[in-house]
Order: structure tokens, then sequence, then C-alpha cells
């Protein structure tokens, strides 16, 4: 009788680990093959973002007082995002400007909240591009890494990669699509692309950029005085050309991986 | 085949004088390796060990006995067969003998955590025997290796040689006094009474019967198959205390080197003591 | 130097110094092998321990270290089963310190049998009375479901999460982490348990021996409530002690607090179930075997003490604290309770194997005293030096603390009260 209990224990334990991990190892295959891997490293990486950086926009906006989101700021699929822009359509675009904190936010362009752009050009292709304060942060890089023309790239993949002093930082990509062709940091663009689709619902645009941008340098103040950097950027100051050479003691690793989420 | 026996042993306490014969029995017939310089009383292998009792008075009250002790061949809830991981000790239907395998033995030496009469002993060396000393080897008994626990057992390879005699005579079983262990033969008194618990008529079982008889830690449950006797009140009452104390008996190993002693606490504990 | 493989944001010291730190550790650790290897080639000679004292400072010490690594099982539980959300701060910490204590367990335990190389008996041939084949069985199963809940840790490297096939595999895997935290939980529960029965089922031994619930003896259940005690304090401990050594907040006090508050709770009713159990051993138990209990506290330096010791010091003692709410908001009180909870343990550990031999059965017999030696004492340093070593190197290169990247930015907003508008 012991033995029966015994060994039923035993064999039920190894079957259900050995199921366990046999479960994962297929999974893992069939996710594998159907190509989610950058969604699954996008998801991995912005769980592990500090609270205060998964804020959802309508907080910035004011609309909600506080929410974390739920989608990776993929808002394509928020319900809450769809009943907001119901409720609030986004302002005209005529009535902004352009020039925000100093800095150039063309409103022919949508932006994603890792600071690159897309806009949407005659020709049905998308331009993809990096933001000011991300030239600003990364101005003069060490190297580029640019996808090769054919390459696909998908909402919140790695769209490029810049490395400056000590900092590899993944641009992420705010379309899905085919690479076309390449541009670079002397050029106005870094990619175009052949999207498969323009729902650009989780991108930002006309007036949610002040705010966003207002919350942006905050936490650019905050990632750099994490870094030991003294006080600086006090209110209503304007950021340099080259930030990092203004901090050369603060791992610039640390603080892109911040902005750049 | 033949009927289940019990092996099991009387041992006269009042015949007992100490002068280790049976332990030097038990070493030549099963094959102990000599001990290593650095071995002692705490570590060496003594499947029997004779330990000296005293009455704990002073001259001219002095009085001692000599308890052999072995491997008490617990028959219920035997506390070593139970615990072994690997089932290298079991209880021989046959016999009664609880028997020890060294060659599935772990060396984990929970057997002897879990024996209350310290009868198990681990090779803590690898058995050596000086250059011509294999020729006093007893070829019908194998040796052990190091980090395994072995015990008495009866001399179960005299068991099986007097099984084998009787089957090459066609007799369906062995007669008593065809198997003895080397212990019994040896002791120069008789001290050592050896035979078959389930004859009732036997020598052993009418011993173990006597008003005098006692087995050691009784009340533990394990069901002991060697049954001491005296008719020495004072013997009997001190073998069956349940602790050593100062005042009463103190025992001392049959080895000259003193193990360490310790210091009871206060009297009034020890008044308090039933 | 190996800026690379650090998590992004985390600040770890320069490679020069970990190097430096590693040393004393790595030598500790080969000292330690010799120990052992000694042991293992010239036999169990080497060691102080002998015919009356089989078990010694090994088991008593693998004994404790099982209890202290039972917050792996334990946290996981409580945070994949019963969701508690607030422990996931420390969950990949107390996964480490529990793989590096069995793993380091088991270890010594293949040093301390006889015949190492024969341990697969156990499998082959096992004894399903013993509670030792539990012990083995439990235990080397439990070793192979930490070594999987460690691997989406090490999988998260920054270096090694670019390999795509271990990205989805620590996703897929991850999913599925509260069927391991259930399979954990209750092997851990059986192991713990059937540590404790060991003693438990000794008739030969009255100091140890238990009446019990069928076949389980009541030091089953106690082991495996002071392990589930004892886990979450030691996890405190080393959090607080790494918090230290690293400079810098690496969880909210909020964390450690509750890790006391859990720990105090399953303390007290340890303590109390521990009473209980005591009262019932002294007048019923032992006497019925015709051993009355105070004879074992008659021996030198084993007194009445020992069982205060053991039941209130470090037993009541830092429950009580553990579980007030003033004393536990102190760091000071926090972590003492905790270390004094994790000495109660380790104060039973040691009674259950080494006062349990030490104490005579027969009359003839006598009290004996065991040191351990130097072999002994290295083998098990190696383990120390082992643990100290894996919990360093997942603490540079993995993410053990997840909170730790929020605490750094709070703190500096705390330092740096930011101008702009609030959102």
């Amino acid at each position: 009788m012991a033995h029966f209990i015994f060994f039923g224990a035993l064999y039920i334990v190894i079957a259900v680990v050995t199921s366990t991990l046999s479960t994962a190892v297929l999974n893992s295959r069939r996710t594998l093959q159907s190509q989610m891997t950058d969604r699954i490293a996008w998801n991995s990486e912005f769980h592990e973002l500090p609270a205060l950086d998964r804020v959802c926009r309508h907080v910035l906006t004011g609309e909600l007082r506080s929410r974390e989101c739920r989608h990776a700021f993929d808002c394509r699929e928020c319900q809450t995002h769809a009943r907001l822009i119901a409720k609030h359509p986004p302002t005209p675009a005529g009535k902004l400007e352009e020039d925000i904190l100093g800095m150039s936010f063309p409103l022919d362009r949508l932006y994603h909240r890792g600071h690159t752009w897309a806009r949407l050009e005659d020709d049905d292709t998308v331009t993809v591009g990096l933001d000011d304060l991300g030239r600003r942060l990364l101005s003069a890089p060490d190297a580029v890494d640019l996808p090769q023309p054919g390459t696909r790239v998908h909402v919140n993949s790695t769209a490029f990669r810049v490395r400056k002093r000590g900092a590899d930082v993944r641009l992420l990509s705010p379309v899905d699509g085919e690479v076309l062709e390449t541009g670079g940091p002397d050029r106005a663009w870094y990619l175009r692309v052949r999207p498969e689709s323009f729902n650009v619902k989780h991108l930002l645009g006309g007036s949610e950029i002040r705010p966003w941008l207002q919350c942006e340098m905050e936490r650019l103040q905050l990632a750099l005085a994490a870094e030991g950097a003294k006080p600086s950027l006090a209110d209503g100051g304007v950021p340099v050309e080259d930030i990092a050479a203004g901090y050369p003691d603060a791992d610039w690793d640390a603080v892109c991986g911040e902005m750049f989420l | 085949m033949s009927a289940p026996k019990k092996y099991g042993m009387s041992i006269d306490i009042d015949r007992c004088t100490g002068c280790g014969a049976c332990m030097v029995a038990c070493a030549v017939e099963n094959n102990i390796p000599p001990a290593r310089p650095a071995a002692n009383e705490r570590n060496g292998i003594t499947w029997i060990r004779v330990f000296k009792l005293d009455n704990g008075e002073d001259y001219p009250g002095k009085r001692s006995a000599f308890i052999p002790v072995l491997c008490q061949q617990c028959g219920e809830h035997t506390p070593c067969v139970s615990v072994c991981p690997q089932q290298a000790v079991d209880v021989d239907p046959r016999t009664g003998i609880v028997g020890q395998m060294p060659e599935r033995c772990l060396g984990c030496r929970y057997c002897m955590a879990a024996c209350p009469y310290h009868a198990r002993y681990f090779n803590w060396w690898d058995p050596q025997w000086p250059p011509g000393m294999e020729k006093t080897l007893n070829p019908d008994v194998a040796p052990r290796m190091r980090g395994v626990v072995e015990k008495c057992n009866f001399c179960h390879g005299r068991w099986h040689a007097a099984q084998e005699r009787a089957a090459a005579a066609g007799k369906a079983d062995i007669q008593p006094g065809d198997y003895v262990p080397a212990c019994v033969e040896a002791c120069p008194t008789g001290a050592i009474a050896f035979g078959d618990l389930n004859q009732s008529d036997g020598d052993v079982a009418r011993a173990s019967r006597r008003p005098e008889s006692f087995r050691l830690l009784e009340r533990l449950g394990t069901d002991p198959k060697i049954y001491y006797r005296s008719r020495r009140p004072w013997v009997r009452k001190a073998a069956q205390d349940s602790r050593p104390a100062s005042k009463a008996p103190q025992a001392s190993g049959p080895v000259s080197q003193v193990a360490q002693a310790s210091r009871p606490v206060s009297p009034s504990k020890e008044a308090s003591r039933g | 130097m190996d800026k690379g493989l650090i998590a992004r944001g985390l600040k770890r010291c320069s490679t020069g110094r970990f190097l430096l730190w590693i040393l004393p550790w790595a030598a500790l650790l080969a000292f330690g092998l010799y120990s052992a290897g000694l042991c293992l080639v010239l036999g169990l000679n080497q060691t102080n321990m002998d015919n009356r004292f089989a078990f010694g400072l090994w088991i008593f010490l693998d004994l404790t270290i099982i209890a202290l690594g039972a917050g792996a099982f334990f946290t996981g539980f409580l945070l994949y089963i019963l969701k508690v959300r607030e422990l996931h701060a420390i969950i990949n910490s107390a996964v480490v310190i529990g793989l590096v204590c069995y793993s380091g367990a088991i270890c010594v335990l293949l040093v301390d049998v006889g015949q190492p190389l024969r341990a697969w008996f156990t499998f082959w041939y096992p004894n399903v009375h013993s509670m030792l084949t539990e012990v083995t069985f439990c235990l080397s199963c439990y070793l192979i479901v930490l070594f999987i809940e460690y691997l989406p840790i090490v999988l998260k490297n920054r270096k090694l999460r670019e390999v795509p096939s271990f990205l989805v595999f620590e996703f897929e895997l991850h999913k599925l982490i509260y069927v391991l935290a259930g399979v954990g939980t209750f092997l851990s529960f059986f192991h713990q348990g059937s540590l404790g029965g060991l003693y438990g089922v000794l008739r030969g031994r009255p100091f140890a021996f238990r009446e019990g619930l069928a076949l389980w003896p009541s030091t089953f259940f106690l082991f495996i409530l002071s392990a589930a005690a004892v886990g979450p304090s030691f996890v405190l401990f080393t959090t607080w002690l790494v918090e230290k050594m690293a400079r810098k907040p690496l969880v909210r006090p909020a964390v450690l607090q509750l890790l006391g508050r859990i720990s105090g709770s399953l303390l007290a009713v340890y303590v109390l179930a521990k009473t209980v159990d005591t009262l019932v051993w002294i007048n019923r138990t032992s006497p019925e075997r015709g051993f009355p209990a105070a004879q074992y506290y008659s021996w030198q330096p084993f007194g009445t003490w020992i069982l205060f010791a053991e039941i209130v010091l470090f037993g009541l003692a830092p429950a009580l604290i553990l579980l007030a709410p003033k004393l536990r908001a102190r760091t000071g009180w926090l972590v003492s309770a905790a270390a004094m909870a994790c000495c109660g343990v380790a104060l039973n550990r040691f009674v259950m194997t080494i006062q349990t031999l030490a104490l005579p059965t027969l009359p003839f017999d006598k009290f004996l005293s065991y040191y351990p030696s130097w072999q002994e004492t290295g083998t098990f340093l190696a383990v120390v030096a082992y643990g100290v070593l894996v919990y360093s190197f997942s603490f540079r290169y993995l993410q053990l603390f997840p909170e730790e990247r929020e605490l750094k930015l709070e703190a500096s907003q705390r330092e740096e009260p930011v101008l702009a508008g609030r959102y």
C-alpha cells in the first residue's frame, strides 16, 4: 500500500515537471516560428520599466488621474484609449506650435513614446526618424546599426540601434512594415518603410506632444540625477545639442535606457 | 522446508569473566581488519564488545560484572531495518537474524543513529591486513569495504555451512548444536547459550523465561533476542537503569582509553529522579 | 569591462573590485574542496565522527541550511499560489538562496556518505518506509525544480535575453511558473517534514522519538512549520545584508516588514506547537519508554538552558518582536529578530542531531562529546564560499531585485524634487 502511494506520488511529480518543461519548449518553438519574438522581447522589457515610466498617455494629457499602461504602449488594442479618443477627439493641427520647450517637434508626423517618429509620405511609404530630444541625447553617435533593406519591422520591435559613449540603444519602431531604404543621422530620417497597415492609434500627436514632452524632461532630469548629475535643466531650460557632453560622468547607457524605454 | 527459527542467546552475566575471548573469536571469524593506529574505542570495529559494570561502591564493597553486548537481533519494529533507505538490512524470516548487506550499504549511518544498543560499526578506514596476515582470513566470510556499516549477524556464514552439510547428508533440517556462532564456541565459561527461541523446551528459551532474565532497553519495544540473566539484584538493576549516574555503577570500556567524563548537575536534580 | 552583461540602469562596482571580492571566497572554496577531497579519497576517518557520533557537523549544518533555504518554496507559494504580489520584489533572490542551500547540502551529503557512488541505490531499491528515502527523493526532485526556477532568472541576463530562443523559452516557462511553485511546495512540505521525521521515528533514541499522526511523528510537522517560519526570515536577513554591502536600496521596507510579519506569525504557531509537543514528550512519550525527560538535561553542557534557549529565547522572543508592528518598522529590531529566528532553527537542528547522539541510551554507556575536525569544517566552508560566489555572480549579472531600478529613481527624486508640473 505504502508502495503505491510513494511511487504514485513520485511519478506524478516527475510527470508534472517534465510536462511543464516540454510544454514550455513546444510553445517556445511555436512562438519562434510565428515570429512573435519581438513582441515578447518588448513586453518583457516594458514590465521591467519603473512604474513611473509606464504611465498611460491619457494621464499625461490630464484626462485620467493615474493609470498604468496595460498594453505595453500598444494603444491599438486598448478599449480605454478608444473610448477616450471618442469622447475627446484630438485638436486639429493648425492651432498648435511646433517649437516645444526649445525643441522642434513638427506636426506633420506622429511620435512614439520611445522618441521615434513616423510620417506617411505621398507614395504610401512611411518615413521613420529620431525626434529632436532623441537626437540631442544621441548626437554624434559612435556607431549606428541600420537594418538591411527587406528586413521586417514591427511596432515596438527594434527599428535600428545607436551606440554612443558606452550606451547601446535600440530604438523602437513606430510601424509594422518592410524596410525599403535606410538613411542615418546625417539625413533627416533613418528608415523608409512600406507599411503593412497605417493604424497609428498608438502614436502621439497634436496636443498630446507638449504634456508628453514636459513629462519626458522631468524623466530626463530624474535619470540624470540618478546618475549623480548635479542640478540642471531648471524649469524652462532648453537641452543643448549634445546633452551627453554636458554630463561626462553620467552612465549614458542608464540614461538612454530610461529615455528610450 | 523447515519451520522458521528464531535464533537467540541467553547470556549468564554471572559467568562472564571479561576475558574477551568472544571478541577475539568474533574478529577472527568475521575477518575484522586490524585497527589502524588512529583507531580508538569509539571508531574501532567490535561486533561483540564486553562492558564492565560496577556497583558504585568502594573497597571492600566494590563488585563488578561483565556484560558482552552484540547486535540484539531485534524482532519487533527493528529500528535499523525500517530506516535503511536502500533496504540493505532485513530480518531473515527463516532465522530471525537481522542481516546487513554491505554491498548495498551506502554508508549513510542512519541505522547507526537508530540503534540504541550501539551495535553497529562503520568502516572508517579501508580494511588493510599486513602482508602475510591474509592467511588468517576466513574464506567463508566476505570482508567489507570502506564506508559501509557492519554488525554481528550470528556468524551467518556458519549457518549456511551447517545447512549445506545437512543437505549433503540428506537431512531436512540442521540439528541444534550444528550451528553456533564463534563467540559462543570460544567462551571458556560457557556464559553464552545459543539456540532457537521457538523451541520452547530448548536451553535458551527456558533460560529466557527465568525470573532473573531480562533484556536491555525492554521498554523501547524493540523485542531483542538476547536475554541476559544474573542472580545478583544489583546487576539486574544497574543493567536496566535508564542512565549511567555518578553514584550508580559507572561503566568503562575494555580498551584503556578513557572517554570524556561529564559532570552531572546539582544533587537535588538527581534526588528527584526516580 | 563586463558592462554589457550588467542589466541596464543598474549600477555595479567595477570589474576589478568585483574580482577582489571574489578572490578570498574562491580561495576558501579551493581549500574546502581540498578538505572534501581528502574525505573522499582517504575516507571518513578524516572526520571526528565515530560509531557513537554517526552524524556530526555536516548533518547538523545540512539540516540547518535546508531549513533556511525554505524561503524559496515558501515565497514561491505565497507569490504564485496565494498571489501576495509584494513578494515579487524578492522572489528571485529567494530562489537563488534556495538553490545555493539545497545544492550545497546535497554536495555535502555526497561527501558524508561512505560510498557516494552508490547514491543511486536509494533510487533503485527504495525503502518506502524509511524517512531517509522520502528525503532523498524529495530533495533530488526539488533540486531539479529549483534549477528550473533559476533558469528564467539566468536567461533574463542582458546578453542572454538577446538570443531569441532563450527569450521565448523564458517567457513560456514563466507562464507556467505557478505549476512549478505548486510542485515545489508539495515536495518541500514532504522533505522538510521527513527531515523531521528522520529523528521522530527513532524509537531507539527516546530523546528524539515522538508520537504523531499516522506514520508521521510530530517532528515531521514541527520541522515543516519551523522551516516555513524561518525561510522568510533568512530571505529578510540576506536581503538586508546585501543592501548593506551594495550600499543601495534593493527592496521597499514594506516588503521586508511583510516578510517579518509572515515569519513572526508562523514562528508563533511553531512555538505553540513545539511547546505542546515538548510537554507531551516530557510527561508521556519519554517516561513510557523508561526515560524520565529530566535526565536528558543532566549532562553538561546540555542543561535545561538549551531547551529554554531553543523555544523561548530564539523562538518566542523573535516571534513577538516580528509580530509587533512598531518594532517591525525599525530595521534594527526586524533584522535582529530575523537573525534570532534563524539561530533558533539552527539550535533545534543541533539539538536533534548532536544532543540525541551524545546522550547515552544504555546504562553502561557514557555521555560523549564531539567536535568537528578541520576537514569537516573546511568542507562546510566550501559550501558557504560556493553560496557567496553564486549569489555574488547572480547579483551582479542577473536581476535579483526587480524594484532596484525604481528605487534608484525614487531615491534621486527625493534628493532632487522636480520643479516642473506634476502629472
